[in-house]
Order: structure tokens, then sequence, then C-alpha cells
């Protein structure tokens, strides 16, 4: 372990190469050039976790989103809203981003719980990241905006098809009101 | 593996991480506090990048890189200074050449001002008023102002020192103090590395909007108070008005002690009434120019400090590092406020 926080820590550009591969296949940045993708280098953050460690925790104030670069993440949430109990929601793999709504909101909370299931390398992107490109080169601050608002509709979209379906699963329930 | 030697095992990864961080920053501020003029070469550096980033970041926006907007910046900021000073330089020497010539009439002139004011108040409390006000004010203005005189080689000596060091820093923040911050923050523990970047980004950006509002507040009420000076042909105009310009970077008392050498100078050469009444309209114009318009719109809203926290602040600051803890009293304070409240909210709010 104590040679993966070295590797960790002291690692310099052998990584650059699959960062910047895995910034270009998400889909938030898949529409920057290279040289808007060497700007959102210089911006974001290469974090390694060990198995078992906790990214962040459901309720906590988030700032900004994660990539993963390598490993897997399990997604917790509690059972019921006052319980200490979570159960694994859903698991996340290499290339899959999460925590992107801490990006727009302000004093935006976790609404679940992150941790590493094994060695995991994460790409973290923060506002004061996005403040700083759009801050540097607008366009490009522009264009990851754009894609973000592309990814919060959808996944406001499936919410609302989700919650369509709840519903209409609760109103064909014996015994419950249609309304 | 189970999950607690895990857990061990994090907890010890995460203080060898923050070992590090604090190592690094404890090597950082030794360096400063030894090596002689890193300190305010430093806290220069700091100032000169937080005004000049914004102007390097608009050229960025245009197009140029890092490299080369912060070189145009530092260049063209460079030769303006330079042709400044070699236009304002000159008169400032002569007016501290005349300034020491008739220092003696003034240390005399204001004795006689004080020993006038010792005897009215030997007429009102008699025996009991028992100081020797004139003795004590001439001694300590005669010392005072041979101190000050004899002060300014050195003082020359350590400005050219950091007249090249502090740019030469402010340079290597701009460009690459970014990538700078972020190295450091490798070492930032992962439970608390979201709390401490957002924590340094207020605290980055509470400051950058803090140092150039002052600078601004303090540049225009020098330049106020030596035009007024000027159009009212009172001697020592620039000298005075550099004197506002810094002494007005400390809050509150700091105006006061900017109009202090003014009156003394109009009341020991026995101006009138009206021309009394002339200097101190110039600096309740700047003050008024300064608390009308220029905070409101630019300082009152970035450091929300109570008054008498500032008052209190200032004095700490005094008594650690006089004058320059005056003015830098309020910064750390603002800095301090940020943290300790970010510091709460993610203490007592991190849950729902």
């Amino acid at each position: 372990m104590t040679t993966f926080a070295w590797k960790n820590l002291f690692r310099k550009d052998s990584k650059e190469k699959s960062v910047l591969e895995t910034l270009k296949n998400t889909h938030i940045f898949g529409s920057l050039n290279k040289r808007e993708l060497r700007l959102v280098m210089q911006t974001i953050h290469v974090r390694g976790y060990t198995p078992g460690e906790t990214i962040f925790v459901q309720g906590e104030l988030g700032i900004g989103m994660y990539i993963i670069l390598h490993g897997r993440v399990d997604v917790l949430a509690r059972t019921q809203s006052d319980s200490d109990e979570s159960q694994v929601v859903t698991q996340l793999f290499e290339g899959d981003f999460f925590g992107e709504l801490s990006l727009v909101e302000n004093q935006g909370r976790r609404t679940a719980t992150a941790i590493a299931a094994t060695e995991t390398s994460l790409i973290g992107f923060f506002k004061p990241d996005l403040m700083e490109i759009l801050e540097r080169q607008p366009q490009t601050g522009s264009k990851i905006m754009l894609r973000l608002a592309e990814v919060l509709g959808r996944r406001l979209k499936e919410t609302s098809v989700r919650l369509t379906e709840l519903k209409q699963e609760t109103s064909k329930a014996p015994g419950r009101s249609s309304l | 593996m189970t999950t607690d030697s895990r857990r061990l095992q994090i907890r010890r990864l995460n203080r060898l991480r923050l070992a590090g961080f604090f190592l690094i920053l404890l090597f950082w501020l030794a360096s400063v506090l030894i090596v002689e003029n890193l300190l305010i070469s430093t806290l220069i550096a700091f100032v000169i990048s937080y005004l000049l980033s914004p102007v390097v970041n608009r050229l960025e926006r245009q197009g140029f890189d890092r490299l080369w907007s912060t070189l145009w910046t530092f260049t063209v900021v460079g030769v303006l200074i330079g042709v400044t000073g070699f236009l304002i330089f000159p008169k400032l020497a002569t007016a501290l050449v005349a300034l020491q010539k008739e220092a003696p009439t003034y240390i005399t002139g204001f004795s006689r001002l004080i020993e006038d004011i010792e005897s009215h108040l030997r007429a009102i409390f008699g025996p009991l008023f028992s100081f020797d006000l004139r003795e004590l004010a001439e001694s300590s203005l005669t010392q005072g102002s041979e101190a000050f005189f004899n002060e300014i080689p050195r003082f020359v000596k350590q400005t050219l020192t950091v007249m090249i060091l502090a740019p030469f820093l402010a340079f290597f923040m701009v460009k690459d103090g970014r990538s700078i911050t972020r190295k450091a923050f490798n070492l930032i523990p992962n439970h608390i590395f979201e709390t401490t970047l957002s924590l340094q980004h207020q605290i980055n950006h509470q400051i950058g909007h803090f140092v150039r509002a002052r600078l601004l507040e303090a540049l225009i009420v020098g330049l106020v108070t030596w035009f007024g000076l000027v159009l009212i042909s009172f001697p020592f105009s620039l000298l005075l008005g550099i004197f506002a310009a810094v002494t007005n970077l400390i809050p509150y008392i700091g105006p006061l002690i900017g109009m202090i050498p003014a009156i003394g100078i109009a009341l020991v050469n026995g101006s009138s009434n009206f021309d009394l009444l002339l200097v101190f309209t110039v600096y309740a114009v700047a003050q008024i120019i300064d608390g009308g318009l220029l905070i409101p719109f630019f300082v009152a809203r970035l450091v929300n400090l109570h008054p008498v926290t500032v008052i209190l602040v200032i004095i700490a600051g005094a008594q650690f590092m006089g004058v320059l803890g005056m003015i830098i009293s309020i910064p750390v304070a603002s800095t301090l406020k940020v943290t300790l409240e970010t510091i709460y909210r993610h203490l007592t709010e991190s849950r729902i």
C-alpha cells in the first residue's frame, strides 16, 4: 500500500496519456480539441484511493465530479433518510463519471456515498477548476458547460421517466387510489 | 484484509500525506522567515500577482499562452513603473532633501506649539500639571527625525533588493502559481481534499479582491490628496500624498494618521484659520470620495469584519509588526475568518 501511495504521489507524466484518453472519451470533455484538453489537463486532480476508502459521503457538501481512470467504485445510498444503513445502488467502472451535479449546485450536497471497491484512480474536476477554465478560456468553459447541461438534462429525463413508471406501478397496486 | 485493518491503513496513509504537506509548508515558512528580505519580498510578490493575474488572464482569453501573457504584462507594467519612477523620483528626492533641511525649523515650531498648549494646561490645572511636554516632544521629534533620515540609505538598499526579488517571485507566482498549488495539493488526504480545495479557492478569491480594492482605494486617496494640496500650494504635497495613500491602507485610524503631518506643518507655519480649513477640506474630500464611493463599491462587501474586530486586529497587528502589521492585519483576519467559517460549515453541516 505504501508503494501505491508513493507511486501515486510522485508518478509524473506516465499516466498523462491515459488521463488524456479518458478525458477525451468522457462526454463532458468530448467536444474539446487538443489545445483545450491540455488546459483541462492543467486544472484536473488525479487522486488515488485504496480499496474501501471513501470518496465522499451522502449529505456532505460536494464541489465537483470524478471520472474513473481505473478501478471500480461502489455507490451506496441510505435505505431510509434517517438511517445509517446503506446499500449498494450501483457500481461504476473505468471511464464512468459521477458527482457532476455538484459542479453547478450552490452548496450542493452529495446524494449518495461513493467508495473505492478496488485500488482506484480518479480524475477529480471541481468547481474552482471549472471557474479557472471559464476565466482563462471562456470558449472552452462554454463547451464544457453545454455538455454538462446535456448530461444533467439526460439525468433529469431518466429520473422523470422512472418517477412516471413508479407512479404507474403505485396506481396499479390494489387498494390504491389512481390519484 | 479485514475492514478494520483497511481503515487503519487508510488512516496511516492520510497522516503520512498530511505530514508531508505540513513539512513542505513549514519549510517554505522557515525559508521566508530566515532569509533576509524574503518575507517582505514574498508579501509584495503576492500583492503584485493578485494585481496582475486578472490582466494575464485577460490576455490569455485573447488566445496568448500563459508564458507570453505573463511576459507581456510584466514588461509593460515594468516600463510604466520605470517611466513613472523616472518622473517622480527626482521630485521625491528634492522634497526629501528640503524636508531634511527644514526639519529643525519644524521641530522648533512644533515645540513652540507644545509650549503654548502646556502653558494653557498649567493655567487650568496649576501645580497638578507637572510634565515637561515641550522637552519630551522636542527630544522625541529630534531623535525620530534623525533616525528617519539615518534609516533612508538602509531603506533604499533594502528597497532595491526587494524591487528585484519581488517582481521575480511574482512572475513565477502568476505563471506557475496554479500548477505549484496543484502539486502541493497532491499531498492533501482524500477525505479533506474537497474542503481544502474549496477553502483555498475562497481565500484566494477574497484576498485577491481585497488587495486590488484596497490598493485602488489608496491610489485614489493619494492622488486626490496630492492634487488638492498642489491646488492650495501647500508644501511637500507629493510626500504628503504618498503618506496619505500608505496610511489609508490602515482601516479607520489610517486616514487620521495621514492628516496629522499636514495639519502639523500648517500649525507650525502659523497658517491662518482659512488655510487650515483648506488643508482639512482637501483631506475631507479625499475621505468623502473614499468613504462615499470607493468603500461601498469595492471594499465593504468583501470583508465583513465587525468594526470592533477591525480595531482589535489592527492593535494586535501593530504590536507584532508595527505599521506593516497594521496594514496586513485586515487581510490576515479576513483569511482566518473565511478559513474558520468554512471549517465550521464543514463540521456542522456535513450531513443533512
